[in-house]
């Protein structure tokens, strides 16, 4: 493969994600996978013989949804799928114009929690951002908290590098960490007060350890989904009164987790606080 | 992005109105922050964005002229296009902010607590001149008649519209109705004195006295979705008999509220009778 060939080539695939929607575009190897996941979860073993894998994030929010005192609009507003919808047309166009298969990495998860491709590795891989001490969300050195996508192809590109410097912690976070024990992050949601955050940052100024509480997280970022659904339905199946059972059904509560599944797009998190205190991307965020 | 001391803000209201139309908006408007007056404390549009300035509001994605015609009314249950305004909405929220510097959210097209809407997008469209509120209840644009709205609340100054004068609404067909037979289109196919949800008066014509019953129009016009949902669920639980119950779970009923809930976005609304004889918008609907 001529080399001069590759690196057009990967230009117009980059422009065409950007152009397409994606507000940062990376490449990875497929074979960088193979120190970090088990087998199966490796782009290969979801497209035999993937010679790339293009990610793209998109930012969720708009800054002016950050900037609302009803935490709520951003609720159900948070996110418009604009990376899957890029990568599509990333994936389409490796199709169609040179003629290589190509598909949308599948990141939701097919048995238990696990995806059969991590999103977060992905961005990780592509060079598009690190590990944060906020829930393990990978932050953007320009954007902080990005949605990802991924086009698994058997195209050849250019590998991005990973990032060298790590995102977070950010130098106001090393500060307020040496001063007062916490970044703004985990002083949003400390796991020693009942929050899901902890963790230390080392004397060079890197995450020396963190902690995040899953379990609890999802319990808070996702009261109205999937998992609040399943939790009302079986307190209403085993409600043996009649009346209290139909009251159940139609409270405010249920309504809106049977709303939040119809409307899973608009809905997906009801939990934004580690994000919002985050100065990674907060000057992208600063607006009149 | 431009800077703020060189916005020409009649300029950008053109600029935006032309993305708008070029994505598929048929109108678009601005609406003065501080016009909605006569909304609940909460529900304004500095209650979700700070220093809002200005609604952009824009309307489109009408039901075609074809599928108005179709003699399968459950054919419009299956189809509805009214996603397309919220996403485009989206869109324009993204657009002013990175185009203009300005804060934007887009207004959730979703519910708050209590199923009460964030903000009504209807009286948005309305002080936009984006169309007038109707006797039957949606907002009506003069030459579109019904169709789907979005509002994107901004602190960009956008300079103002004013609501529709005349209103659309009553037709001057409808006033003439009224004069001979005492009721209008859409009230006589939906009397609330027949079992209905509308009723009301043509004065100087101008409608007035006008009755909306809203918790009876939901038992008809969300027969699959949530409302749907939550009826059959507690009428299956409330079930003694397991043979019964199982065939309740896979009733055609039941069924078709699942498919409701899942393909949400076109698929929440089962009647559309009132405006299927409103004569608003009736020449933008006729075809060969």
């Amino acid at each position: 493969m001529n080399a001069n060939e590759t690196e057009s080539r990967t230009q117009q695939i980059k422009q065409f994600a950007l152009d397409a929607g994606a507000d940062v575009v990376g490449i990875a190897d497929p074979r960088a996978w193979d120190e970090h996941v088990p087998e199966g979860h490796r782009p290969y073993d979801i497209l035999p013989g993937a010679q790339s894998v293009v990610v793209v994030g998109s930012r969720g929010p708009t800054s002016g949804a950050w900037r609302s005192p009803n935490h709520r609009v951003i609720e159900v507003n948070g996110y418009d799928f604009r990376n899957d919808a890029a990568i599509h047309r990333v994936a389409d166009m490796i199709e169609l114009e040179f003629d290589h298969q190509a598909i949308q990495a599948p990141g939701l998860p097919t048995g238990g929690h696990l995806p059969p491709l991590s999103m977060m590795l992905s961005a990780v891989l592509a060079g598009l951002g690190t590990r944060s001490l906020a829930a393990n969300i990978i932050l953007n050195p320009k954007y902080g908290l990005l949605y990802y996508s991924a086009c698994i192809t058997t195209l050849e590109f250019e590998y991005d590098s990973m990032l060298k410097q790590d995102v977070c912690p950010h130098h106001m976070c090393i500060q307020s960490y040496h001063r007062f024990g916490k970044t703004p992050c985990m002083a949003a949601c400390p796991s020693d007060e009942g929050g899901c955050l902890d963790g230390a940052i080392d004397a060079d100024g890197h995450i020396e350890y963190s902690y995040y509480d899953r379990e609890r997280c999802v319990s808070r970022a996702m009261n109205f989904g999937i998992n609040s659904f399943q939790k009302a339905l079986a307190q209403i199946v085993a409600e043996e009164n009649t009346e209290r059972q139909s009251a159940m059904i139609h409270s405010d509560f249920f309504s809106r987790s049977c709303s939040a599944i119809t409307h899973y797009k608009e809905s997906v998190a009801q939990c934004f606080e580690c994000m919002r205190v985050c100065p990674i991307g907060r000057s992208e965020r600063k607006l009149q | 992005m431009t800077s703020q001391s060189q916005i020409d803000f009649a300029a950008a209201k053109s600029e935006l109105a032309a993305v708008a139309q070029k994505s598929g908006a048929l109108v678009s408007g601005v609406a003065d922050a501080d016009a909605f007056d006569a909304a609940p404390e909460g529900r304004r549009p500095a209650d979700i964005l700070p220093k809002a300035k200005s609604v952009f509001v824009i309307g489109g994605a009408p039901p075609r002229a074809g599928d108005w015609q179709s003699p399968n009314y459950q054919h419009m249950e299956v189809t509805s296009t009214g996603d397309r305004m919220q996403t485009l909405a989206l869109k324009m929220a993204r657009i002013i902010e990175d185009r203009f510097a300005y804060y934007a959210v887009c207004v959730p097209a979703g519910v708050d607590l209590g199923q009460q809407p964030f903000m009504s997008i209807g009286m948005a469209a309305d002080l936009a001149g984006c169309g007038s509120k109707s006797l039957a209840g949606p907002v009506l644009h003069s030459e579109y008649g019904f169709m789907y709205y979005g509002a994107i609340i901004t602190t960009m100054p956008l300079p103002g519209d004013k609501p529709l004068d005349p209103a659309a609404c009553p037709a001057p067909e409808c006033v003439r109705m009224y004069a001979a037979e005492g009721t209008t289109p859409c009230v006589d196919t939906c009397p609330a004195k027949a079992g209905g949800c509308l009723d009301g008066k043509i004065e100087d014509g101008r409608f007035t006295d006008r009755q909306y019953d809203a918790a009876r129009c939901a038992t008809r016009v969300q027969n699959y979705w949530v409302p749907g949902f939550q009826k059959v669920l507690g009428a299956t639980l409330q079930e003694p008999d397991a043979d019964k119950q199982k065939m309740m779970l896979f009733s055609s009923m039941f069924s078709r509220t699942l498919w409701s809930m899942t393909y949400s976005n076109i698929s929440q609304g089962q009647c559309a009778e009132c405006m299927r004889v409103c004569p608003v918008g009736q020449d933008y609907r006729t075809k060969k």
